[in-house]
């Protein structure tokens, strides 16, 4: 979709990442993150249905049923002691942090696996010449080595196994003196060819003068509007946060944890931020599939 | 106008005794296609450099370099990296950036351009060439000949009024190269872009060419049209090896031709035989049977997939090799050629189907008995010199009397005097030979060779291909992958078309290219259907051909 949340100038969209990001980690409310662990998971199945999440779905549960299990047993605070196990004092106190901080992390992964899929290496190396232009276009030019100099590997290998000289085959000795004498060679190699390549950057005028860079991306009518949008729900949220609206009470009192009053307002403006990529995804997704049929 | 010119130019590297141009005066004119040519280390490469004081070669510099008249050291280097542009030999290590967009605005963004100014060039650039489909892919994705259309597209982004190329198609296949080389002729002809070349494959410059200038140990020999070159050249020993075939055909009929009848291309040739009239000897039947020689290997119903999910490369593949025989395996790029040779060299394994050697089943290879000789020599060798490579791998193999065996391979070959070099300081056609000895070494009975003509020039070609012919004729069976038609036509015994993962046809090296219309030599291409017997290269039509010479 060519409009949909990832068409966004990559500076709103790393604007959005880092409300995101502050947001889940001051909202310490089970409400609000089982709210936010919904949204992100949706979000997931929205950008790409749900294929990267299947690959570190295992990892990400490990990781939350311990943070679960394990923090009530480590948390020994609270008021309301609920049971004993191994002869040590389980609080519902510590139980709701469990929850809490594994929450936390699920949304924390799953926020950052959509990041993979939203920044993409282009928009990252964009946004990241902005910062620092010289290190951007040493990046760019280390990018083009990774797979040079594996395939410059890949080459010299076949080429000396036949010559007898062989990781694959051989004492361990002689596999570590064969691959030291490749690594050695790779390095000749590429130095080597390397010149040629600076020759050519030189040619073409590298270090004359100040670089310009092309900029890929610029700011529409529609980033100053999401621009806007974030600034406010993104403050708005933040000024609940600083009223306490969206923090559990854990101690010395324990407070109810279904919401009440103004914490609503604040559960739905907390939706309506982290929720901003189903927004824009979804309009184009139902786009797609009605404009199609009056087609 | 002058655009390019150099008034009595010397140029001595550190360290050497002889200069590498003595006193050289040339003058190169708006608008013209010049090619530089001359054998290796012949100086031409360094001329083309001096033009960029950026990227000279260190040394001692004696005369004077214009450009537009105004002596080289005024040229401020802004404009110096704006108005020359150059394209280097090797397609892969010019490109510095990532991604396709990327490389092609590296020039503009190193020269302050504007994203607009950018973003508009680009645009017209990538229709003019095509680039479309590229735009947004990786580099590594890229084939040779792409990638050096993407090298010259982002120096013409720069709007050069000069391009200066050394030895741009010599790494690519002869399409490639051709598309390169009509692409030049474009920006020739249609953008009057300055053209200063330096190339050995001429074939296909000689008719596009309006200047040829001719080097040989930094010395200027001739400086002078395509036809006029021809006609110097043509009684020259070992410069005679640079001419078009066409040209040298003539030549051999007609010595003292004049330069406007000469023919350049095919065409050409074909209009001069229609109004000759060519005698010519029957050619005598060979005698096959005089030794029906034994299979040496023999392959049956090769598969082989790089992976699960792409096509096959290799599919159903029969092939016999036979003892003594020198096989070229010919076919387009990215029809399995070299897969096949790493295959055979067991690199690769098959996933289906099986290898013989003298009826038995090759599971494994002892490297006694095959050897391989890469595309790229540079990466036969592991070790600082090439004595130090060689002994090495005789000690790894334990090689009886290495040093004995060593030297006489050095001596036979004449690179004994290189043998304590690095072998990147050797030139192309002295790595060949170094690589050569080093697969020797183990006394193979075959012998792989991969692209071996990739780069070279005329006379280390020609040296390599009697070099391993008389290998052959001592009993070595070599199997080699190649795009070189001409190659092939002149050295080998037999050829294999592959196509589509099968070898499609194997012959005789003559009958092969006889009976291909497009896949053949230039001669062939010329003479085939007209009044004069057909010939596949130089050496037949001078056994055969019988012309009445008007002179």
């Amino acid at each position: 979709m060519v409009r949909g949340f990832r068409s966004f100038h990559p500076i709103i969209l790393l604007l959005y990442y880092l409300f995101a990001m502050a947001a889940l980690m001051l909202y310490q409310h089970p409400m609000f993150l089982a709210l936010a662990t919904v949204a992100i998971l949706l979000m997931n199945f929205m950008l790409d249905g749900g294929l990267e999440l299947r690959k570190w779905r295992a990892m990400i549960l490990i990781m939350a049923v311990l943070t679960l299990v394990l923090t009530p047993f480590f948390n020994q605070r609270g008021n309301h002691l609920l049971f004993y196990l191994f002869e040590k004092q389980v609080y519902l106190e510590a139980i709701w942090q469990g929850v809490m901080i594994s929450l936390t992390l699920v949304c924390i992964l799953t926020l950052f696996l959509t990041f993979n899929l939203v920044i993409t290496p282009d928009k990252f190396v964009f946004l990241f010449s902005k910062i620092m232009p010289q290190w951007a276009l040493l990046t760019m030019l280390s990018l083009r080595f990774v797979p040079l100099l594996r395939k410059r590997l890949l080459e010299i290998g076949d080429v000396q196994s036949i010559k007898g000289f062989s990781l694959k085959t051989g004492s361990v000795k002689g596999r570590a003196q064969s691959g030291m004498l490749f690594l050695q060679t790779l390095l000749t190699w590429s130095l080597e060819e390397s010149i040629q390549t600076a020759d050519s950057m030189t040619a073409r005028g590298y270090g004359l003068g100040k670089r310009s860079k092309y900029q890929p991306y610029y700011m529409k009518k529609r980033d100053w509007l999401a621009f806007a949008f974030l600034l406010v729900s993104g403050s708005l949220v933040l000024f609940g946060w600083w009223l306490g609206d969206g923090v559990l009470t854990l101690l010395p009192v324990l407070e109810p944890v279904w919401l009440s009053g103004r914490e609503w307002l604040y559960w739905i403006l907390f939706f309506m931020m982290i929720g901003f990529p189903i927004w824009t995804e979804g309009k184009e997704m139902v786009k797609w599939k009605f404009l199609r049929r009056i087609g | 106008m002058e655009i390019l010119a150099t008034h009595r130019l010397s140029f001595t590297y550190p360290n050497a005794t002889i200069p590498a141009l003595k006193d050289i005066s040339i003058q190169v004119k708006q608008g013209e296609f010049v090619v530089l040519c001359g054998p290796s280390g012949s100086g031409k490469s360094t001329l083309l450099r001096l033009f960029k004081p950026e990227i000279a070669p260190h040394g001692i510099k004696e005369g004077t370099l214009f450009f537009q008249g105004k002596p080289l050291q005024e040229v401020t280097p802004i404009v110096n990296a704006k108005e020359l542009g150059m394209v280097f030999q090797d397609p892969e290590n010019q490109i510095a950036m990532d991604n396709v967009l990327e490389e092609l605005i590296f020039g503009m963004e190193n020269l302050g351009f504007t994203t607009e100014q950018m973003r508009k060039k680009v645009a017209e650039m990538v229709n003019f060439f095509g680039l479309n489909p590229l735009l947004d892919k990786k580099i590594d994705e890229l084939s040779g000949g792409q990638k050096q259309l993407l090298n010259l597209a982002s120096i013409l982004l720069l709007e050069p009024s000069v391009l200066l190329l050394d030895e741009p198609t010599a790494q690519l296949d002869p399409i490639a190269a051709k598309e390169f080389i009509h692409m030049l002729q474009r920006l020739n002809e249609e953008f009057g872009i300055t053209i200063v070349i330096v190339e050995h494959r001429l074939e296909e410059l000689f008719p596009i060419a309006s200047r040829v200038i001719l080097f040989d140990n930094g010395v200027l020999l001739h400086d002078t049209t395509p036809r006029e070159m021809v006609k110097e050249l043509g009684t020259h020993k070992t410069m005679k090896s640079f001419l078009p075939s066409s040209a040298l055909l003539y030549l051999e009929f007609y010595k003292k031709a004049h330069a406007e009848t000469i023919p350049l291309n095919v065409k050409e040739t074909r209009q001069w035989l229609q109004g000759e009239h060519v005698e010519w000897d029957e050619p005598s039947e060979v005698s096959s049977a005089a030794a029906v020689p034994s299979p040496i290997l023999e392959l049956k119903e090769v598969d082989y997939q790089y992976s699960k999910n792409t096509p096959a490369v290799l599919y159903n593949l029969d092939l016999t090799i036979y003892e003594g025989e020198w096989l070229a395996i010919v076919g387009a790029n990215g029809t399995g050629k070299s897969t096949l040779l790493k295959v055979i060299g067991g690199i690769l394994k098959a996933q289906h189907g099986s290898m013989k050697y003298k009826g038995k089943k090759v599971r494994k290879w002892e490297p006694r008995k095959v050897s391989y000789l890469p595309q790229n020599p540079k990466l036969f060798f592991i070790q600082d010199t090439i004595r130090k490579e060689f002994e090495h791998l005789a000690l790894k193999h334990g090689e009886r009397n290495p040093e004995e065996r060593i030297q006489n391979l050095l001596n036979k070959f004449g690179i004994a005097h290189l043998q304590n070099q690095h072998p990147y300081d050797l030139s192309g056609g002295e790595l060949q030979k170094a690589a050569l000895i080093g697969s020797l070494l183990v006394e193979p009975t075959i012998l792989l060779i991969d692209e071996p003509t990739k780069g070279l020039d005329p006379e280390s070609k020609r040296a390599f291909g009697e070099l391993v012919s008389t290998l052959v004729d001592e009993g070595l069976t070599v199997v080699m992958v190649t795009h070189d038609i001409e190659f092939s036509a002149t050295y080998a015994t037999r050829c294999s078309m592959l196509f589509q993962g099968k070898i499609t046809v194997t012959e005789n090296t003559r009958d092969f290219f006889h009976e291909n219309t497009y896949y053949t030599t230039v001669l062939n291409r010329a003479t085939r259907n007209s009044s004069a017997y057909p010939v596949v290269t130089l050496e037949e039509a001078r056994r055969i051909w019988r012309v009445k010479s008007p002179f």
